[in-house]
């Protein structure tokens, strides 16, 4: 291949990086470190300060981040835990009725989002449970579609295999499906954290006052409050936080698994 | 003679009786929808025998392995294993080891590991876990560094000795390997093959293996059964069904074979007569012209037109044999085999 191909292969995917993912990030940054707006306007232009992450120290800020931690978290294991009852159910089913269930679980995501919360908001009353189980309710098609895909890529024989051995049902499970399945569950779980950090609607149609987000704050500060500096600020904190978990949950299974051998 | 659908004896052992009976098929049949691929297979199995399944892809030979193995149950017949009826009863009660064609190792543990899972699903305690895993890979030969190596840091033949091993491991009475050299290169099978006979005659345990391979058949086994179309054709000794086939299939699928109508040799005219290419001499009575010629070798093969048919034979590379050569061919008596006129579907 040479420098003329190449070029042009690689040239539109670095300019879609470039343009729909770099450039609006370092477009934040820059914004994260104007001082506020003075008068008309978001911000003021040509200033740089670092008055705007001082501010996220503050306990009210911090304690939402904390709640972002937490949801988070309480995201990633639910939809985990209900993504692979789902996942071992539909694997369990015959082809037919599998693309039937599975067109089932992706509902969700084919009707309106929006439509589908206020749905939830009629029968669950506005709290911590109710944004969680919100957020879950939104992930969980793509935790059920990772968590299924791995299990369906286990060869069957190994099972069998087990069964020879002596093994019965729990114990096959328990030592051979669940391990080997750890992939996939590390891959839904770092979904659900991911998609938990970043919890928008959840927390804004059914959380109360105190189940508040980052993402539902800067979206405060910014569209409600006009402070975009400090709403770019805190969207730092949160793409830190998010990215932690994209990069940083893989770099310790990799440690592992290198301990391991 | 040989038998079909039987009971044999060992060679160099007594004469089987029912009470060293491991195996014992009775008119045992499955299908997959509507079309059967097991038909009405019998077959009894004397303790400590090695017993191997021939025949072609999709003769039944895997499938009715995995009914002895209890991973399919018959839609008719019997199985008995030690005079048990395990016809209905799961793969985890059998106690029956099995290697699979894949080995089937679990990825995520190690040799050792994988060893160990048999005897620890059955809830033996750790120490004898332990002592029993280090015999059973002492046996199969699998050195102490690769013990703690996992499936993907092994190489083919390991991974056989591992699968092997996992088998052995929790003293089953019955291991059954489906074409464990299958995956092998042609090197390593004879090397593994003859690990497998040594492995069999320590351990004793009667064994069952299917295979297409009809060489490797013939070396191991103490017994071949030959499928064709879910049916077993025939059952004996290596020599009985080399030597003395029932139909034309299973002489051409042990090896190659000169298949004659017997009115052509001046014998019974409604059977096809037999005989195998190194048993045809070159001599007086046969006068023929050598159509084409194979060096192999140790061997030469040739094909030489006798009057209106062809023989194959085979001789020592030593003998010069060109095409076109005028020769002539002896057919010892002793080495003619007819088949019976009852079994001449070709």
């Amino acid at each position: 291949m040479n420098r003329t191909t190449s070029f042009l292969s690689v040239g539109p995917s670095a300019a879609l990086v470039f343009g729909l993912v770099i450039s609006p990030l370092l477009l934040l940054l820059r914004v994260s470190l104007y001082e506020p707006a003075v008068g008309r306007g978001f911000y003021s232009p040509g200033t740089v300060t670092l008055a705007n992450y001082a501010t996220l120290a503050d306990s009210h800020i911090l304690s939402i981040a904390g709640f972002t931690l937490f949801c988070g978290l309480a995201v990633a294991t639910a939809s985990l835990a209900i993504a692979y009852l789902l996942g071992i159910f539909l694997c369990s089913l015959p082809a037919r009725q599998q693309l039937v269930a599975l067109g089932l679980i992706l509902v969700p995501k084919t009707a309106g989002l929006l439509a589908m919360l206020f749905g939830l908001q009629r029968w669950l009353p506005r709290g911590l449970l109710a944004a969680i189980i919100a957020e879950v309710y939104l992930v969980l098609p793509y935790s059920v579609l990772v968590i299924f895909i791995q299990i369906r890529s286990l060869n069957p024989i190994l099972g069998q295999a087990a069964r020879g051995l002596g093994a019965n049902r729990w114990q096959i499970f328990q030592r051979v499906t669940l391990p080997l399945s750890f992939p996939g569950m590390f891959l839904a779980f770092q979904l659900g954290l991911m998609w938990g950090l970043g919890a928008f609607l959840g927390p804004l149609f059914l959380g109360g006052p105190n189940e508040t987000t980052l993402a539902v704050e800067l979206h405060r500060q910014a569209f409600e409050y006009g402070r975009w500096p400090l709403a770019a600020a805190e969207a730092v904190v949160l793409l830190v936080l998010v990215g932690s978990a994209a990069l940083g949950l893989p770099a310790i299974a990799r440690l592992r698994k290198v301990a391991h051998l | 003679m040989p038998h079909t659908g039987m009971s044999l004896p060992i060679a160099g052992t007594a004469p089987f009786s029912g009470a060293n009976e491991t195996i014992r098929l009775e008119e045992v049949s499955f299908g997959y929808g509507s079309e059967l691929v097991v038909k009405d297979v019998s077959l009894t199995i004397p303790a400590g025998a090695f017993v191997t399944l021939l025949g072609p892809s999709g003769c039944g030979k895997t499938t009715l392995l995995r009914l002895l193995g209890g991973y399919l149950v018959p839609e008719r017949g019997r199985i008995f294993l030690q005079g048990r009826d395990v016809t209905t009863l799961p793969p985890n009660l059998r106690q029956v080891g099995m290697v699979f064609q894949s080995y089937a190792l679990f990825p995520h543990l190690n040799a050792r590991q994988n060893v160990a899972f048999g005897l620890e699903v059955r809830g033996r305690a750790p120490a004898i876990v332990r002592q029993q895993v280090d015999a059973v890979l002492d046996r199969v030969g699998l050195s102490s560094e690769e013990r703690d190596r996992y499936p993907s840091q092994l190489s083919g033949g390991q991974q056989q000795r591992v699968a092997l091993a996992r088998a052995l491991a929790f003293e089953p009475p019955v291991l059954l390997l489906d074409e464990p050299l299958a995956s092998l290169d042609r090197h390593l099978r004879e090397q593994v093959r003859l690990e497998l006979c040594r492995i069999h005659r320590q351990s004793a345990v009667t064994t069952v293996m299917v295979t297409h391979d009809q060489e490797e058949a013939l070396a191991s086994s103490d017994i071949v059964g030959v499928m064709q179309s879910g049916r077993l054709l025939q059952v004996g000794t290596p020599r009985e069904l080399y030597d003395r086939p029932l139909s034309p299939f299973v002489a051409r699928f042990l090896g190659d074979a000169n298949l004659i109508e017997g009115r052509r040799l001046g014998m019974n005219p409604t059977a096809l007569v037999l005989i195998r290419p190194e048993r045809v001499q070159i001599g007086s009575n046969w006068p023929g012209r050598v159509m084409a010629v194979n060096y192999h070798g140790a061997d030469l093969v040739a094909d030489v037109q006798c009057s209106d048919f062809v023989l194959k034979i085979r001789t020592r590379a030593v003998t010069e044999l060109a095409v076109g050569d005028a020769i002539a061919l002896d057919l010892p008596q002793d080495n003619l085999w007819e088949i019976p006129a009852e079994s001449t579907p070709r």
